[in-house]
């Protein structure tokens, strides 16, 4: 366990600054810079900062990382000429896209039009905020940090239908309902694949089930629920198979039909958070978060951020796997998505359930410890 | 469910399962068969052309894919030999898409300027009808496809351009097509000749040449002509047949014909 946490990055970031200024400044100036409350103020603005910084860079590293997985699974290459493997070119597109002009259609409704991009993606950076990385690089001690983040992270269908409905767009309107539908649909497997894991776990303190981790992951002995909740995080996500609210073939560009410019960077940015999310979740609840296997030398986890690489090594894979499920699968039809919801997904989930409450019970965790011979 | 009709209908029945664990396992190995190298050519930094392609890049199916030649009848740029270009027209002539031009070149003795083909490939359609035409075939087409350009008057390629070109030794297309033996020769209708010289001023080849002929025996009551006649006559050896003598004539006298 390290001692380097994202506050104490940005503490000691503005210690330095203000140790800096103290010293070009006269000294009349002392009482008032090296002042505990500022100090306070502005490192708390800076762990924003840096939390913002940090989740934005990531979310446009993993559209690269996209482009180049799904590249290879087409038999291709990606993004490739600006920076370095196409490194930048995301960055590239990022400032094109900032330097167009944003139109609003006539009949828009301008309060939703403009609004829901902007609260779509504060309520996806939000969770950044809520999520743990690695120890101590998190807010702060929140006992209900999974539920909230689970709460912030289903706002999204309000604000993504209070856009659809704003534009005046047929195609944004459909695509709306279609995502508020699916998104509905899939919060309920969701929470009771959560739930699963809160049984096994007996908390909601992402830390603490991470810690719990340690020596197995629950993914294994709750692999339904893993299922279960990869397939809803899909969903929510609004990913191939499950991306009807944005079928292109159909709707145009679904729910974010009517925005160009930096609004529909902000829908795009906003998606990948999500994605982004949904792999830390996965990785956090069934993966065993940034806690690392025996096998890894002492000498590597004693580095300060081994713990932090770990966790997002993680993440990266279980995108890759979201990458690779949409390099495999079509788009599935309306019906067909409602119906795996609710008539799968809901029923496996619920075994999931009775599994996690049946090794409880059982005072079976780790699985296989409680085999004869097997484990200890 | 439209799957599951699909799988009565072709007569499978398959675990719905397999439906996502099969296209899954493809893709997967189709990844990983591309990490080595996907069947991309990076193109301006590798070529298509370069014969490696044509047995290191595979496709999913794992067979080699049919690339890799760029056949020698392909019709790209242009060559252009401007040593042994006659100034002979007959590819500005034969150009359906007008974008050759006769421009002077250095090289022609001040009265016969020499003039050679600049080809605008703005226009051009890369028909291959001047190369052709071209009697010495020193006008033929190479196996180069690029022509792209910043400026719209780069598009234009002069002699000296395609002399360039020429000089690069690229494979050539061998699309000029030997001239037949039997072909016509240039005839002179001679009553209608008036000895103007203008097919031996401007035949390319200088195969014609003006030869003093008898004079006709005047008519009972006239006075015998006071001109020297003369009469081209043509060296068919040398003649490539471009024609410039039959268009410069002024009293339509030359045609083509066979002799008797």
């Amino acid at each position: 366990m390290s001692t380097v946490t994202l506050y104490s990055v940005a503490n000691g970031l503005i210690v330095a600054i203000l140790t800096g200024l103290y010293s070009v400044l006269p000294h009349a100036y002392f009482g008032w810079l090296v002042n505990p409350d500022l100090i306070l103020v502005l490192s708390v603005l800076v762990f924003g900062a840096i939390l913002l910084a940090a989740s934005m860079i990531n979310t446009i590293m993993l559209i690269w990382y996209e482009r180049k997985l799904l590249g290879r699974f087409m038999d291709r290459r990606g993004a490739m000429h600006v920076g370095y493997a196409g490194l930048l070119q995301n960055f590239a597109d990022g400032i094109k896209l900032f330097r167009k002009n944003t139109y609003k259609p006539r009949d828009a409704d301008g309060l939703g039009f403009y609004a829901a991009p902007t609260a779509y993606m504060v309520t996806s950076v939000m969770i950044f905020a809520i999520l743990p990385a690695s120890w101590g690089w998190t807010a702060g001690p929140l006992p209900l940090s999974l539920l909230l983040a689970l709460v912030v992270f289903s706002f999204a269908p309000l604000f993504i239908f209070l856009s659809a409905w704003s534009q005046a767009n047929k195609y944004s309107l459909i695509g709306g309902m279609r995502s508020a539908a699916q998104m509905i649909a899939y919060e309920v497997p969701i929470l009771l694949a959560v739930v699963a894991v809160v049984i096994v776990s007996g908390t909601f303190d992402l830390t603490t089930i991470v810690t719990m981790q340690t020596n197995y992951w629950f993914g294994i002995p709750l692999f339904v629920a893993l299922i279960v909740f990869v397939t809803g995080m899909l969903a929510e996500m609004e990913r191939i198979p499950f991306d009807l609210p944005e079928a292109e073939a159909e709707l145009v560009e679904g729910w974010n039909t009517e925005y160009g410019g930096m609004l529909f960077a902000f829908f795009m940015l906003s998606d990948y958070l999500r994605a982004l999310i949904g792999s830390f979740l996965v990785v956090l609840l069934f993966l065993g978060g940034w806690t690392m296997p025996g096998w890894v030398p002492s000498s590597l986890t004693a580095l300060p951020l081994a713990a932090l690489f770990w966790f997002l090594l993680k993440t990266y894979i279980v995108f890759g796997v979201f990458v690779w499920v949409r390099a495999s699968l079509p788009r599935v039809r309306t019906d067909q998505l409602l119906r795996i919801g609710w008539m799968r997904m809901v029923p496996l989930s619920l075994l999931a359930i009775v599994l996690a409450a049946l090794l409880v019970l059982a005072k079976c965790l780790p699985v296989l410890g409680c085999l004869p011979g097997v484990g200890g | 469910m439209a799957t599951e009709e699909t799988a009565v209908r072709s007569g499978k029945t398959e675990l719905p399962l397999l439906w996502v664990a099969k296209p899954l396992a493809t893709a997967a190995r189709q990844f990983g068969r591309s990490l080595v190298r996907p069947s991309t050519i990076v193109y301006p930094f590798e070529r298509l052309e370069d014969p490696k392609f044509r047995t290191e890049v595979h496709v999913a199916s794992g067979k080699p894919i049919g690339v890799g030649a760029v056949w020698d009848n392909y019709r790209g740029v242009h060559a252009l030999n401007l040593e042994t270009c006659i100034s002979c027209n007959l590819c500005a002539f034969s150009c359906p898409d007008i974008c050759i031009e006769m421009v002077t070149v250095p090289g022609g003795d001040p009265k016969h300027p020499k003039k050679c083909p600049q080809i605008d490939y703005g226009k051009c359609s890369y028909c291959g009808f001047c190369s052709d035409a071209c009697p010495e075939g020193c006008l033929t087409m190479t196996t180069r496809y690029e022509l792209s350009v910043t400026k719209r008057s780069e598009m234009v390629y002069s002699p000296e351009r395609l002399y360039g070109v020429y000089k690069e030794k690229l494979p050539m297309n061998p699309i000029r097509l030997e001239r037949p033996k039997n072909e016509d020769s240039i005839l002179l209708d001679a009553p209608l000749c008036i000895g103007c010289n203008a097919c031996a001023r401007d035949c390319p080849t200088n195969c014609i040449t003006m030869l003093d002929i008898p004079k006709a025996a005047p008519k009972p009551g006239e006075k015998p002509a006071k001109r020297i006649w003369k009469e081209p006559v043509v060296n068919d050896s040398d003649c490539v047949r471009c024609g410039t003598c039959i268009s410069v004539c002024p009293k339509e006298c030359l045609f083509w014909g066979t002799h008797p």
